[in-house]
């Protein structure tokens, strides 16, 4: 434990889960985002809840660190209290046609789909709208006690954030801007959602969150939960400079160069719970279930 | 000539070794080009980045570095690829930027496309591209032939009429049944305008395809780095590149590597630094096992470059990385 009593601070359950319902994730690329999603689904899951898990872009990560080969639309029973998914554009589509602007089934197969799926890559906000809007939808039904979302990297999270805005604007009639007005309302309910960042303690990871912070909060687009900082150094007690040349050297001067560097980058960020560096572990479910693991720690 | 591509996963250095290895051809003397992405502050200062547009600027003895701007890039490939009447409509239309951004691989299109005209320039003895970071760099090389396929694919066609007729169209477009159902669901003017746009986008498509097959040609005969940890996701990133059609990367470089040395199964003396060596010791092996597998699974010799406590902050700690790599062959990558 550091005197300023900032260590060790990872102890602390990192996100109070208990009242929220949804939990989107968010970080720039590399530093652990799909690590703590499927952390905080099975943390959640542990503790009872009942879980979805979802992944709104790519499910190659979320997959891995639940153990999995891939994700399907549906949601499929990963462990009790655990379910999860991925957002994949043509089904995606399909409902959002079907549940939301009441296209009959009959008239979403084939063309129609096709033409909505070329427009939506077209108009800004209109693919964005379809990924958001399900995660929302899924949080809304009530099916789940807990939603945690993989999200887009920090440099799209707010395209995403923004669509149901976006669209409501540039959509002046229809049916598409009837169902945006829920949407922004359920986003910016702080009691239900709330958006996680995870960061490194690294130059360019922990610019980006500065940097989406600061837009997310200007625009008010959805309440900031926490900024959890993965892969961090505890400070090394002891005189390196008595050491003798060696690996015991080598690797203390690393270590405490590594860990300068963690910190000058800590400090600019708000105060928020820290995951350790894990040394040695190979398996991404390895991680997912150590990190589900320390936060479960009293 | 040469042309490098550095590409890997999210995170793993890519920009830092681009830049370290810009300076090593230039430090040759070779008249080198780097094109960037998104340097962290620190880089771009060491470089002298800061600020730096999208055509080359001079950084050090022949040394010209570029950002790449994939909003202008589209711009550039909309006026000189489409039909004269097309290009200036296409680049006017609100949903232009939109669209091209959104289009599958449309940043790394936009890079493939700066990279040939750096390599037609023939101003260039090694031309260096940092490539996007979106699905580790591997769509990089699918990117021409995604570009043609959503350009001139049976979907444009379908939406705007086997041939091209003129604007009246549009007026078909929304009169065809399935259409009055996206048009109740978005209204009409913006299904109008977007009508547009894609009619306007197909006109494009023969200059575009065109020059998507140059394209390709030149990133099949470029040098290919690979980067990547010793992590998971990297490494599942970085082995998609030796699944692509045109051959395997020349290069695979892993990066922040600790000394295999560190390694002890048990810690001499309990001691703190003892226990920081037993544990760093296992993630030396770690990574070493990672490594020893990505290289039996792909017939591969892969460089290493010990792990840099901080981004280099100057020309000189530049030098100093790319010097303390082990098995990186730089008279190959040159020529």
């Amino acid at each position: 434990m550091r005197p300023d009593g900032r260590g060790y601070r990872y102890r602390r359950y990192p996100c109070q889960v208990v009242d929220k319902r949804l939990l989107i994730v968010t970080g720039k690329g590399g530093v652990g985002k799909s690590a703590v999603t499927a952390a905080l689904a099975l943390r959640a899951a542990f503790d009872g809840k009942r879980v979805l898990a979802m992944a709104m872009t790519d499910d190659t990560g979320l997959a891995m660190h639940l153990g999995i080969e891939h994700l399907r639309y549906r949601p499929s029973h990963i462990k009790s209290g655990l379910d999860a998914m991925v957002i994949e554009r043509p089904e995606a589509l399909n409902e959002y046609l079907r549940v939301q602007l009441g296209v009959p089934r009959i008239a979403q197969l084939g063309p129609l789909a096709r033409a909505f799926d070329a427009l939506a890559s077209t108009a800004p906000g209109i693919r964005e709208v379809i990924t958001i809007g399900k995660v929302l939808y899924e949080t809304k039904k009530g099916t789940w006690d807990l939603v945690v979302a993989d999200g887009p990297p920090t440099g799209q999270i707010g395209s995403h954030l923004r669509a149901p805005t976006t669209v409501a604007r540039l959509v002046g009639a229809g049916r598409v801007l009837d169902q945006t007005g829920w949407m922004i309302r359920l986003l910016r309910d702080r009691s239900t959602t709330g958006l996680t960042v995870v960061t490194t303690a690294e130059e360019l990871p922990v610019t980006e969150t500065i940097e989406s912070l600061a837009a997310i909060d200007e625009e008010n687009l959805i309440g900031v939960e926490n900024v959890i900082v993965n892969r961090t150094l505890d400070p090394l007690d002891g005189d390196v400079d008595g050491l003798s040349d060696g690996p015991a050297k080598q690797a203390a001067l690393l270590h405490n160069a590594l860990f300068d560097e963690q910190e000058r980058w800590i400090a600019r960020l708000p105060d928020g719970p820290r995951v350790p560096y894990f040394f040695g572990l190979h398996t991404p479910p390895e991680v997912a279930a150590r990190m589900a693991d320390l936060w479960g720690m009293p | 000539m040469s042309a490098v591509l550095i590409t890997g996963g999210g995170g793993v250095g890519k920009t830092t070794l681009s830049a370290g290895l810009a300076l090593a051809a230039a430090g040759r003397g070779l008249t080198t080009l780097v094109v960037t992405i998104d340097p962290a502050k620190r880089l771009a200062s060491a470089l002298g980045l800061d600020g730096l547009g999208s055509d080359p600027t001079p950084l050090a003895d022949n040394l010209w570095g570029a950002m790449l701007d994939a909003t202008r890039s589209w711009n550039d490939i909309a006026t000189r690829y489409a039909p004269p009447d097309v290009g200036p409509r296409l680049t006017a239309n609100p949903f232009f930027e939109a669209a091209t951004q959104h289009f599958p691989a449309s940043q790394s299109f936009a890079a493939a496309e700066e990279m040939t005209i750096h390599i037609e320039s023939g101003q260039w003895d090694v031309i260096l591209v940092d490539t996007p970071p979106s699905a580790g760099g591997i769509e990089f090389f699918t990117s021409p032939a995604r570009m043609r396929s959503l350009i001139g694919g049976r979907l444009l066609k379908w939406l705007t009429g086997g041939s091209l007729p003129g604007r009246r169209l549009v007026y078909r477009f929304t009169a065809r049944p399935a259409l009055r159902i996206a048009d109740a669901a978005l209204g009409s003017e913006l299904l109008e305008a977007v009508a547009d746009f894609l009619i306007d986008l197909r006109a494009a498509y023969d200059g575009i395809a065109e020059r998507s097959r140059e394209i390709e040609r030149h990133l099949s005969t470029a040098h290919k780095v690979v980067v990547t940890t010793a992590d998971p996701a990297p490494l599942s990133e970085a082995a998609k590149f030796f699944e692509l059609e045109n051959g395997p990367p020349e290069f695979v470089v892993f990066n922040r590597v600790l000394p295999e040395s560190w390694y002890h199964p048990t810690s001499a003396a309990p001691s703190p630094f003892g226990d920081n060596l037993v544990r760093w010791g296992t993630e030396a092996h770690r990574q070493a096992e990672a490594r020893h597998r990505f290289s039996a699974r792909w017939h591969v010799e892969p460089a290493t470059i010990p792990w840099q406590p901080q981004t280099p902050s100057d020309l000189e700690k530049l030098e100093l990385m790319i010097d303390s790599a082990v098995g990186l062959d730089l008279d190959r990558l040159f020529t």
